[in-house]
């Protein structure tokens, strides 16, 4: 499996919990990066203290976060040149027309209902791996940084 | 008196004439001295024709009604020819408006000597208009606060509804998800029974997102704006059957959907519309041994009138009026698997749409769905019931 790392934005314990065992349950081998809330994904993406910035193979994004929400921090990864090439993939409870809307707009990649039940949910996380992180070519580095 | 008559008229008969108008009549000198009133002058301002010749306006009313009086009469005499006004003088009940008009008379050498006067009252049209005016301003106010009060509950109902669909299924997802691991990772120390609970509380978490799900599409069915389009249910009713399909591969079921069957309609909407009605069809056929489901629309009927038809369960005729209630289920949910508010999502749309929606059925007999998706002018079908 590809070594590229994935950057985790959810702020439900239970749902990184939930997560981070589909990967496991899906022999993902990835590091797994998790931010709680939208202010620590831009920090991570976009630090401002000259730390050296995470590039991940791909994001999951919640849509409701604390302090900056997950269309926020979609809409400022597009903005800034470093990351507007990342994938970045909406992961969120909602099904509402709104938030999809929403997020291809403001430049989503793909955008997931998290199932409620575990064994689906297990599924959409195997088929989203399998896309983004073995079919799908990314944006090679060297042109990302714009 | 230097009103004249010529040939068989008479003065008596012009004053009788003059006295026999509701409308106000007056001719003055042109130093404002009056001349002549009429009786509706005297009556209106209870003083005799021989009392007032020789008063001015002045010495019957207010300073400023009087000055306003006065100022009109030169007016006309300046003129020289009729006037329109509007007047107000004080009467019984406050102050009355008239429309007035003032024309000056001319001798011989066409200059004026007196002036007269022609008022009519309108007070009553006035305040007719004036109560119109204060209405119509009223309804208008009415309308903004009742647009702006149904904006804001519109605004909450989304919130709401918004909100009901990312923190309400969250938690059904913990429950689910805890459930699901405690069965793979401590299988060995939870027996049979256990075993069985922890797969209840899993089903029963799937079955309330789905009602949560059901809900968000009342909701949306109830909120989004309706975008009217040429839809054809056919096709529509074809995707809906294709994807019962997908869920449930085994399932042996005939299905018959009639060509041509198009309507004018919001096609998002009117997809749930087929979705759970042939959804219901599809679940309570489930267990005949040919089940078959046939889409058409009844012949001959404007605007047209769409049935879902199956030979499944049915349900007793005496539960139809509860059948589009939400949370309303005809059968126990041990028979078959259900929300509760599927027909309630129906019933919304046909509704939102203008159109009606209504079943036939006998238990055991198969039922069949009518819906139209238009509002009927003229005669009802026979299959209604009253």
């Amino acid at each position: 499996m590809n070594d590229g790392t994935i950057l985790l934005v959810e702020d439900s314990p239970d749902d990184v919990l939930f997560t981070l065992r589909a990967f496991e349950r899906n022999q993902f081998s990835n590091e797994v990066v998790v931010a709680v809330d939208g202010e620590q994904a831009l920090e991570y993406l976009l630090p401002a203290d000259g730390r050296e910035p995470l590039r991940p193979a791909l994001i999951l994004l919640d849509v409701n976060l604390p302090k900056i929400d997950g269309l926020e921090v979609l809409r400022r990864i597009r903005a800034n040149s470093r990351t507007a090439g990342l994938p970045v993939v909406v992961l969120t409870t909602s099904r509402e027309e709104r938030d999809i809307v929403d997020s291809y707009r403001l430049g989503a990649n793909s955008f997931v209902r998290k199932p409620v039940v575990f064994g689906e949910f297990v599924d959409a996380t195997q088929a989203l791996g399998m896309y983004w992180l073995l079919v799908n070519e990314p944006v090679p580095p060297w042109r990302g940084e714009g | 008196m230097t009103v004249s008559a010529h040939g068989a008229v008479q003065p008596e008969q012009l004053m009788a004439l003059l006295d026999h108008t509701s409308a106000v009549i007056y001719m003055r000198g042109l130093d404002g001295r009056y001349l002549l009133v009429n009786h509706e002058y005297e009556r209106l301002f209870d003083v005799r024709r021989e009392d007032i010749v020789g008063l001015t306006d002045h010495d019957l009313f207010p300073a400023e009604v009087a000055d306003s009086f006065r100022a009109n009469d030169l007016m006309a005499i300046a003129e020289g020819r009729p006037v329109r006004m509007e007047e107000t003088a004080p009467g019984d009940t406050g102050l009355r408006t008239y429309i007035t008009v003032k024309f000056p008379l001319m001798d011989a050498e066409q200059r004026p000597y007196a002036i007269c006067g022609i008022s009519t009252d309108i007070t009553e049209r006035k305040n007719a208009e004036e109560e119109v005016r204060r209405l119509n301003e009223e309804l208008e106010e009415r309308v903004v606060q009742r647009t702006a009060e149904l904006e804001a509950t519109t605004r909450e109902l989304d919130a709401f509804a918004y909100s009901v669909s990312h923190d309400l299924r969250a938690p059904l997802r913990s429950l689910a998800g805890f459930s699901e691991i405690l069965l793979e990772d401590y299988a060995e120390v939870i027996d049979e029974v256990g075993r069985g609970y922890l797969a209840r509380i899993e089903a029963n978490a799937a079955r309330m997102a789905r009602m949560i799900d059901d809900l968000l599409d009342l909701s949306r069915a109830t909120r989004a704006e309706l975008r009217r389009e040429r839809v054809d249910l056919s096709a529509l009713a074809r995707e809906v059957v294709e994807e019962l399909r997908e869920a449930e591969p085994g399932r042996q079921a005939t299905v018959e959907i009639a060509d041509g069957l198009t309507a004018n309609g919001d096609s998002h909407l009117v997809r749930l519309v087929l979705l759970n009605l042939i959804g219901n069809a599809w679940k309570f056929t489930a267990r005949e041994a040919a089940a078959v489901i046939r889409i058409d629309a009844l012949p001959r009927q404007h605007p047209p009138v769409f049935a879902v038809r199956d030979n499944g369960a049915g349900f007793d005729m005496r539960y139809a009026a509860k059948l589009f209630d939400p949370f309303q289920r005809s059968h126990s949910s041990s028979d078959f698997e259900g929300t509760g508010i599927g027909l309630a999502i129906v019933h919304r749309i046909v509704q939102r749409h203008g159109g009606r929606v209504w079943a036939q059925s006998e238990p055991g007999q198969g039922a069949t769905f009518f819906f139209t998706l238009a509002v009927d002018r003229g005669r009802r079908t026979a299959r209604e019931p009253a």
